[in-house]
């Protein structure tokens, strides 16, 4: 177990070392932030000076390195566009908005998507089932923009229950957490429906039947236990999805968080919190998986390396 | 065309039927102690005006104001009143000796001009025309006098610190006793309005500042102002009732028309759009110059403009609701207006397409160009969300007369890049906002010592430019200026399309009116003016 753990954790600190020099390449390959961050007739003063004041001048090589030194000890620079502040603070003051967000659409996820995956396979053909195949349909099919929007104007405008956007308290997440998570709830819906259906055919499943075991207990104790091993595996991916979907939902909903940071950061080319934002979210993404690799072993005796 | 029209209008259409199923139930505001605007996030969140691109806030004045109305230069900020020596080398600005600081920082006095000055010129500013504003010298001659001093004739040095506003005053009492931090985190300003907070990424609130210097009393005891990039979410604040003003772009503002929301434009036009024949570098021994460039050839230039149905294109861009523009940059206020212009803009820019066609035959087009294709920039800039259909249509409309076209989708900032290596030899939209007077938007778009979004430069107009930014003679000036705007149109310098007003769509239950010029950097301006509705 303990081999297995360091094996993952080395290959994601790999994971991350690549992650670096392809976010600090791209961000790069965008063009100058002067550009952007200057006023159409910027002195050529006006540009020599931002030029230096950010290392702008110097090779790419040596960007990166003293980039990947100071971001070792958790400096990334100053943040251009909201200048004065280190492009880390910026990233982490807005953080919590997206864990916020994100958790609630975890929840909502776990807490709609798990018993219906279930329910459709236990009721499998009947309207039920249906109508949760429907639901995943809907899900993943449906843009997150689009599905922001509708609920805005049906919510928000239309019937007035929910503020249309902004940041708050529980009524401003409900709906940017509901958009979030309709994707997440399709896919979980079915990846848990076909577990189910897989291990509710098992022999250990039959005999407890045979034993008179009350279905309430075959379903949610036996099978279910048996069938979480998938939906678990999943988790790395649904967070994963969740932070990089919040860059369009919090644009959307106007939610101060990082995914909203990130496109605000992009267009204004700020190198730094661009980078920072990247960093941290596949810090956050890295982790979570190696959680679920851990669990996973944990559960499966049968991955382990030893 | 019509296809394409259809098509740029789908997610609009989408959202209309969503709003005639939701409009009945629509919240209406009622009376309100705080207004809130939906405007589209800065480019820069900062407190520091330097470190932005002028975007000023309601808290801020400049030295010199503007009509409401008109737009002229008034004494409605901090300068009571200035004046410039006969050489225009020197310009002397009087405070208003009874101007107060929020939050108790004391009066404003030549110290805090100058103070504010230095900083704004410093070396991390990235203010917009930092040269134009920047003096040889800056002198108090007392309490309440400035004088900035110059190497050479500063004509327009008022637009600077008016509707440019390239400076606003801080305290430097504040700065003294607070620091930087001071004013990134409370800046002092001395506008009817007082800053109270800011939250990144969300918005910033102001209060009515308590005995204000100049008596102003604004209906609104607070002003918010929410940051909201997504169209479709500021037109569901507007309908919801939680916003009362927004910034909608002209092809959703008639779904809050429809809402019955009510559209405030500014008094005058707060730009003008069109596109620029982009790398014409005509100068004589300019290394940039291409001599096989299609549009290089005056008659290709002629023949791209006649293939515009502008009529159309401003109906598609704008819902109809712009003035065509003839010449780009000439504005009646401004020095050197030529009336004859417009008159004569069916003769020369009139949509004629054989006529046209016939213009291409004779410059030998496209056989006569070894690469014959002309580039058009698909771009997308804060304010002129109607620029990726304006390229479309350019396409639309140069192909129909035989032009051989090719689409590149690049930002504004690439292009700015492209621009100053000299090496944009494409068709790009373009806007000037505010509208310069004229010196700055000759200078600014038709020579090198301009904006790297300008146009077209040949020797002509960068004589016509030197010799305004040296002439002090009103009327000479004028005749230079006028020259400049009939040299340009005659030689098609540019594409011009449309004069636009700036608008918002309002609440009219919350908001009666609101009455600003359109001749900022902000487009907006004078809100202790925003009127509550009965």
């Amino acid at each position: 177990m303990r081999r297995f753990l360091v094996i993952r954790f080395l290959q994601a600190l790999l994971a991350l070392w690549v992650i670096t020099i392809i976010v600090f390449g791209l961000s790069h390959l965008t063009g100058s932030p002067i550009d952007a961050l200057l006023p159409d007739d910027a002195s050529p003063e006006q540009i020599d000076n931002l030029i230096r004041h950010w290392g702008l001048d110097r090779p790419y090589h040596v960007q990166y390195l003293t980039f990947l030194g100071n971001a070792l000890q958790g400096d990334f620079g100053e943040s251009l566009k909201w200048r004065g502040q280190s492009a880390l603070g910026v990233v982490l003051q807005r953080l919590p908005a997206t864990l916020q967000l994100g958790g609630l659409a975890i929840l909502i996820s776990v807490v709609v998507a798990i018993p219906l995956g279930v329910m459709a396979a236990v009721r499998k053909g009947t309207t039920l089932d249906a109508s949760a195949n429907v639901i995943a349909l809907l899900g993943q099919s449906l843009p997150t923009f689009w599905l922001g929007i509708i609920l805005i104007w049906v919510f928000a405008v239309g019937l007035g229950w929910l503020p249309t956007s902004g940041y708050g308290g529980i009524t401003y997440m409900i709906l940017p957490a509901v958009a979030m998570a309709w994707f997440q709830i399709a896919a979980l819906t079915r990846l848990t429906r076909s577990a189910m259906l897989e291990v509710l055919d098992a022999e250990y499943v039959k005999l407890a039947r045979l034993k008179g075991v009350p279905e309430w207990q075959i379903v949610w104790k036996h099978a279910l236990r048996n069938a979480a091993i998938v939906p678990l595996t999943y988790f790395g991916v649904l967070a994963g999805s969740i932070l990089t979907g919040s860059v369009v939902i919090e644009t959307v909903f106007a939610w101060p968080g990082t995914g909203w940071l990130a496109i605000e950061a992009i267009r204004g080319r700020d190198f730094p919190v661009v980078q920072t934002v990247v960093l941290v979210f596949a810090v956050v993404y890295l982790g979570l998986n190696f959680i679920v690799d851990a669990l996973y072993a944990y559960v499966d005796p049968r991955i382990r390396y030893d | 065309m019509q296809a394409l029209i259809t098509a740029r209008r789908g997610a609009s259409v989408a959202i209309a039927a969503v709003t005639a199923v939701t409009i009945g139930w629509a919240a209406s505001a009622g009376a309100t102690d705080r207004v809130i605007l939906a405007f589209n996030p800065p480019t820069q969140e900062t407190n520091l005006f330097w470190n932005g691109i002028g975007e000023k806030m309601p808290s801020m004045q400049s030295l010199v104001g503007n009509d409401p109305l008109t737009g002229a230069y008034d004494n409605s900020e901090l300068a009571a009143e200035w004046s410039a020596n006969e050489s225009f080398t020197e310009w002397t600005f009087r405070l208003h000796e009874d101007a107060e600081f929020h939050h108790g920082w004391g009066p404003v006095t030549s110290a805090d001009v100058i103070h504010s000055y230095e900083l704004h010129t410093g070396p991390d500013s990235t203010i917009v025309a930092l040269e134009q504003l920047r003096a040889a010298e800056v002198e108090a001659l007392d309490d309440h006098t400035v004088v900035f001093h110059f190497a050479e004739p500063r004509t327009d040095y008022a637009f600077q610190h008016a509707g440019r506003g390239a400076m606003v005053v801080y305290s430097k009492a504040q700065f003294d006793a607070e620091g930087i931090d001071g004013y990134i985190n409370k800046p002092a300003g001395t506008a009817p309005y007082q800053y109270v907070e800011r939250r990144i990424g969300e918005g910033i609130l102001f209060e009515a500042a308590p005995d204000h210097w100049q008596g102003a009393t604004p209906d609104f005891p607070e002003l918010y102002i929410r940051f909201v990039a997504e169209p479709a979410t500021k037109l569901a604040l507007l309908l919801a009732g939680e916003a009362h003003i927004a910034d909608l772009p002209r092809e959703i503002q008639g779904e809050a028309l429809a809402a019955g929301k009510t559209t405030i434009a500014s008094q005058n036009p707060a730009m003008h759009t069109g596109a620029f024949f982009k790398g014409v570098y005509n100068r004589t021994g300019d290394p940039a110059h291409n001599p096989d460039l299609p549009w290089g050839d005056v008659r290709i230039r002629e023949a791209m403009n006649r293939a515009l149905d502008r009529e159309q294109m401003i109906e598609i861009l704008y819902d109809g609701r712009a003035e065509p523009v003839a010449r780009w940059g000439m504005h009646p206020p401004h020095e050197g207006y030529v009336p004859e212009l417009a008159e004569r803009f069916d003769e020369m820019y009139g949509y004629d397409p054989e006529r046209a066609k016939e213009l291409l035959a004779e410059a030998g087009y496209p056989d006569a160009f070894p690469d014959p294709t002309v580039p058009i920039i698909v771009t997308a800039l804060s304010g002129n969300p109607e620029f990726a259909t304006m390229a479309e249509l350019l396409q639309v409309f140069f192909e129909e007369i035989g032009m051989q076209t090719e689409m590149r989708e690049m930002d504004w900032a690439t292009l700015g890049a492209l621009s100053r290596a000299r090496e944009d030899y494409v068709i790009a939209p373009s806007r000037n906002a505010p509208i310069r007077p004229s010196e700055a938007g000759i200078v600014n778009f038709f020579t090198t010592r301009g904006t790297p979004f300008g146009g077209l430069e040949d020797d002509t107009i960068e004589g016509l430019a030197n010799a305004l930014q040296n002439e002090i003679d009103p009327a000479e000036r004028e005749r230079i200026a006028a020259e400049a705007w009939t040299y340009l149109f005659d030689i098609y310098a540019d594409i011009p399309l449309a004069a636009l007003h700036f608008e918002l769509s309002v609440d009219p239950t919350v908001v009666a009116d609101w009455t600003f010029p359109g001749v900022t950097t902000n487009s907006v301006s004078h809100y202790h003016l925003i009127e509550a509705a009965d």
